[in-house]
């Protein structure tokens, strides 16, 4: 057997060596406990609730469905770069004004899938198309009404 | 939003039970019965031990090995030792260098177990249901009783008796993080950090399921990932503490969210038979029949039944009446608390059924309500006096917004009212230490927030408004059972209602020392400039820096502690006839109205707007009393419609997972209207009352009643899918 190849990712900004990854190694663990980036939440694991997302290349992945060497020299955000980007700086700011958080364990998700959504749909995407897009994210606090109000405000700002 | 837990929970910097880590920890999984019933023969761990990675394994006899007195208590091994009571049951835990180790290992195990019979439907298990059991009945393992006046003579006299059955659903809490917790044994110290809602509870646990003094014990609570009742007692931690005393090393112990499903300790189903007698356009006897699955060894079997069935009653004046429960056990996982355990469920049993009464006589339904609904002065039905009560207050806007609401509604649109209430748990105790520094206030206490902010937000709120200082000089200083003071936990909506109050002493207790000190008297209060805190009374503006001695301030500051344990509460005990009940704290009442329609081809129901009235008592925060409300209408919209636990007859859960077992998500949500009603102070600091579970308790009734406006059918089971409210309108 050949021992298991050694991948470089870009997180947040950062240029790093993961040596030894096995085939089967998920970007979600990779992150959390090879690279100990935990603010990237494991919830299902199964691709059901969000909790998970990171932006690959700008595009929001499920880090829990993703194996590590698919992303292989990708530039990836998790959540503890999110506020590095303009679009994430606004998110958290909407998010806190709104009280968008009550436990916090999805709210990595919710403010990594929303930038994602912001910057690739671009500012004048309608507020259904995203909000429609945010429901494969799950919160069991909030009750939802203050994310929904969280991204309306940023819409707005963008008008 | 004042909450200082925001800005680290959203730079993904918040440390929660599932990323807890220390060097050299091993990874821990659980072996899980194959069988829902049975008699254990062997569970052996042989090629488990061999496999690759494994440090430890542990099944029942290892467990005496492991304990300083050779054994825990007897009615909760950590283990089953001669009997599997439900499938998925852990029997044995292995700790290995990785989690896939320890996974894959867990399948080696060898488990033996002859198969007996299953019990898992409460309705076959009781044949003579509806009528009270005669026969002796080994399924029954709770029987509450209680009557009053003479309801025979009511139903003899009333113009009719109106009789319906409900069913309602299994459902789980779906915290979005599992039970997680990390086990470390150094010399004659057990400690173990975990997501828990109650670390004072989770040690009392311990020690006895583990048989060790409560000094030996440490447990420390993380963050938490979202509790809604699933993290109040131990669950984890007695496997991942053998497991660090075995392997010598920090242990880890996660569920994985199949096994969050399949072990987490939730509402099971309950079948209820609800009759009323009507005379004059008003109730004038209630005559209450409950079977409850109370699931396996559930240590509280009669607390669940004792203090649900009395709900069933409702917020209203019924003063003839006879209800008796019977709890029964099956081969699930014992039930347990859940966001106001069952309450939203019987709630809308005793809703639906006033509505269904008011529509036979053709009379408002808000009307009917308000005609029976408690009001301050009124009695529970066990004779306990109602304190002042905003329920009907909340009707009365309810009234005035159902109009509104048809004016400019489409005419299939359907309307309907949930009235709830909740008994906050003010009765359980807490204490809490201040420090006053010359910078700052800090709130020592035992607990850790679970996100409803009642203790990042709450106790701070409280404080504020003792001493006058703004939320930005006052911190909460989180620690372990062994240097925090105790306290209850973090349920029953009672923190700041109980431990607030602790807080609201220890911060009178500082005053009066200040006051002592300047010699003021009666106005003494605190102000801060951002930088540091100053007295002020009439005459006095003085640092805090000049009022401490040197001694305290070397020593964290003035210090002051707080106790609050409610008073004994009392009810007529002599309308008991068996079993035990609990009594009434604090009455929290709460209205609920939904605009829905209904599909005619698929039965599906849309809820287009909510509107909820609460009584508040005063609130605190004004924004976190809404964010309550929006989170817990939505919870009850998932017990309403789409969420329900099902098992298959071999006793397993068959939807273990977030795709068939259906939350809601965020495009089902409906614009919410959230209206505080004040002016009805409860026994909370200031007149607060608990407004963490009353949110969930209206929305089935309201949901289900609007859905018998849009249509005209009753929908008599929870929670309302489409294939039920399809079969309601015969389409099936
Ligand atoms: S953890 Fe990835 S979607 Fe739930
Ligand atoms: S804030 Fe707790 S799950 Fe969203």
């Amino acid at each position: 057997m050949t021992a298991p190849p050694t991948i470089t990712l870009t997180v947040n900004g950062r240029t790093l060596e993961c040596r030894r990854v096995p085939d089967d190694e998920r970007l979600l663990d990779t992150l959390r406990w090879r690279l100990g980036l935990k603010g990237t939440k494991e919830g299902c694991r199964t691709g059901d609730c969000g909790a998970c997302t990171v932006l690959v290349d700008g595009e929001s992945v499920l880090s829990c469905l993703a194996l590590t060497h698919t992303v292989e020299g990708s530039s990836l955000v998790t959540v503890e770069g999110i506020a590095a980007e303009p679009l994430g700086k606004a998110v958290v700011a909407a998010f806190q004004a709104e009280g968008a958080v009550q436990c916090g364990y999805c709210t990595p998700g919710f403010v990594v899938a929303l930038t994602g959504l912001l910057k690739e749909r671009g500012p004048k995407a309608s507020r259904e198309e995203i909000l429609a897009a945010l429901s494969g994210n799950l919160c069991r606090c909030t009750g939802y009404s203050p994310i929904i109000r969280a991204t309306e405000r940023l819409l707005e700002k963008h008008r | 939003m004042i909450r200082s837990d925001l800005a680290a929970k959203l730079a993904g910097r918040t440390t929660f039970g599932a990323d807890l880590d220390r060097p050299g920890m091993l990874w821990a999984a659980l072996v899980l019965s194959p069988v829902a019933h049975g008699r254990i023969r062997r569970v052996d761990l042989s090629k488990v031990r061999k496999a690759p990675g494994v440090v430890v394994a542990i099944t029942a006899p290892d467990v005496e090995k492991l304990l300083p007195k050779g054994s825990g208590d007897p009615e909760r091994p950590v283990f089953p030792t001669r009997e599997v009571l439900y499938r998925h049951q852990p029997i044995a835990a292995i700790a290995a260098r990785t989690l896939s180790e320890a996974r894959a290992a867990a399948l080696l195990a060898e488990v033996d177990i002859d198969p007996l019979p299953i019990v898992d439907d409460i309705e076959t298990v009781f044949p003579e249901w509806p009528e009270p059991s005669k026969k002796p009945n080994s399924a029954v393992v709770a029987h509450v009783h209680a009557r009053h006046g003479d309801l025979e003579a009511a139903f003899r006299e009333a113009e009719f008796v109106h009789s319906e059955t409900y069913r309602t659903a299994g459902v789980h809490q779906v915290a979005l993080e599992t039970h997680a917790c990390l086990a470390e044994v150094e010399g004659a110290i057990w400690r173990v950090t975990t997501s828990t809602q109650s670390p004072f509870s989770v040690r009392e646990d311990l020690s006895s399921q583990l048989g060790l003094p409560e000094s030996a014990v440490v447990v420390e609570g993380s963050w938490v990932g979202g509790g809604f009742g699933g993290k109040t007692s131990a669950l984890l931690e007695p496997f991942a503490l053998l497991l660090a005393a075995a392997a010598g090393a920090p242990v880890r112990l996660a569920l994985s969210y199949r096994e969050e499903f399949l072990l987490g300790r939730t509402t099971l189903p309950c079948v209820v038979r609800i009759e009323s007698s009507v005379a004059k356009g008003r109730v004038t006897g209630r005559r209450v029949r409950m079977l409850l699955d109370c699931g396996s060894t559930m240590p509280s079997r009669d607390f669940a039944t004792g203090y649900a069935i009395t709900f069933l009653l409702g917020p209203y004046n019924v003063d003839t009446f006879e209800v008796e429960g019977y709890g029964l056990r099956t081969n699930k996982p014992p039930f347990g608390p859940h966001r106001a355990p069952l309450i939203p469920q019987l709630t809308f049993v005793i809703d639906s059924h006033m509505d269904s009464i008011a529509r036979r006589l053709s009379v408002d339904p808000i009307a009917f309500r308000r005609a029976h609904v408690w009001h301050e002065g009124d009695s529970t039905a066990l004779g306990q006096r109602i304190g002042p009560s905003g329920i009907d207050s909340a009707l009365e806007r309810a009234e005035k917004t159902v109009l509104r609401w048809r004016g400019n509604a489409p005419r299939e649109h359907g309307f309907g009212i949930g009235v709830g209430y909740w008994s906050t748990g003010v009765s359980a105790g807490g204490e809490a230490r201040l420090r006053l520094t010359p910078q700052e206030l800090v709130i020592e206490q035992g607990e850790r927030e679970i996100g409803s902010g009642s203790v990042v937000r709450g106790l701070v709120a409280v404080a504020e408004r003792s001493l006058g200082l703004p939320a930005s000089a006052i911190r909460v200083a989180y620690s372990d059972t062994a240097s925090a003071p105790f306290d209850s936990g973090v349920f029953g909506s009672r923190t700041v209602g109980a431990l607030g109050q602790a807080v609201q002493k220890a911060s009178e207790e500082l005053v009066r020392e200040l006051e002592a000190r300047t010699g003021t008297k009666g106005s003494l209060r605190l102000e801060f400039d951002g930088r540091s805190i100053r007295a002020v009374a009439s005459g006095l503006r003085r640092p805090i820096a000049e009022l401490l001695t040197p001694e305290e301030l070397n020593e964290g500051g003035l210090k002051a502690h707080g106790k609050f344990y409610g008073p004994p509460m009392k009810f007529d005990e002599s309308r008991v006839v068996a079993g035990s009940f609990y009594p009434v704290a604090d009455v929290v009442g709460a209205v609920h109205l939904a605009e829905v329609s209904v599909d005619r081809e698929t039965g599906a129901v849309k809820v287009h707007r909510y509107a909820a009235f609460h009584d508040v008592g005063v609130a605190l925060d004004m924004a976190m009393v809404r964010a309550q409300v929006e989170g817990g209408v939505v919870m009850g919209l998932g017990t309403a419609l789409t969420e329900e636990s099902l098992w298959s007859s071999e006793g397993s859960l068959r939807n273990p997972g977030l795709l068939d077992y259906r939350l809601p998500r965020l495009n089902d949500v409906p614009p919410i209207e959230v209206y505080p009603v004040e002016g009805f102070p409860g026994a909370g600091p200031f007149g607060a009352k608990g407004v963490g579970e009353p949110p969930i308790i209206p929305v089935p009734a309201a949901v289900a009643n609007a859905v018998a406006d849009a249509t005209g059918a009753r929908v008599f089971e929870l929670p309302l899918s489409p294939e039920r409210v399809a079969r309601a309108l015969k389409l099936l």
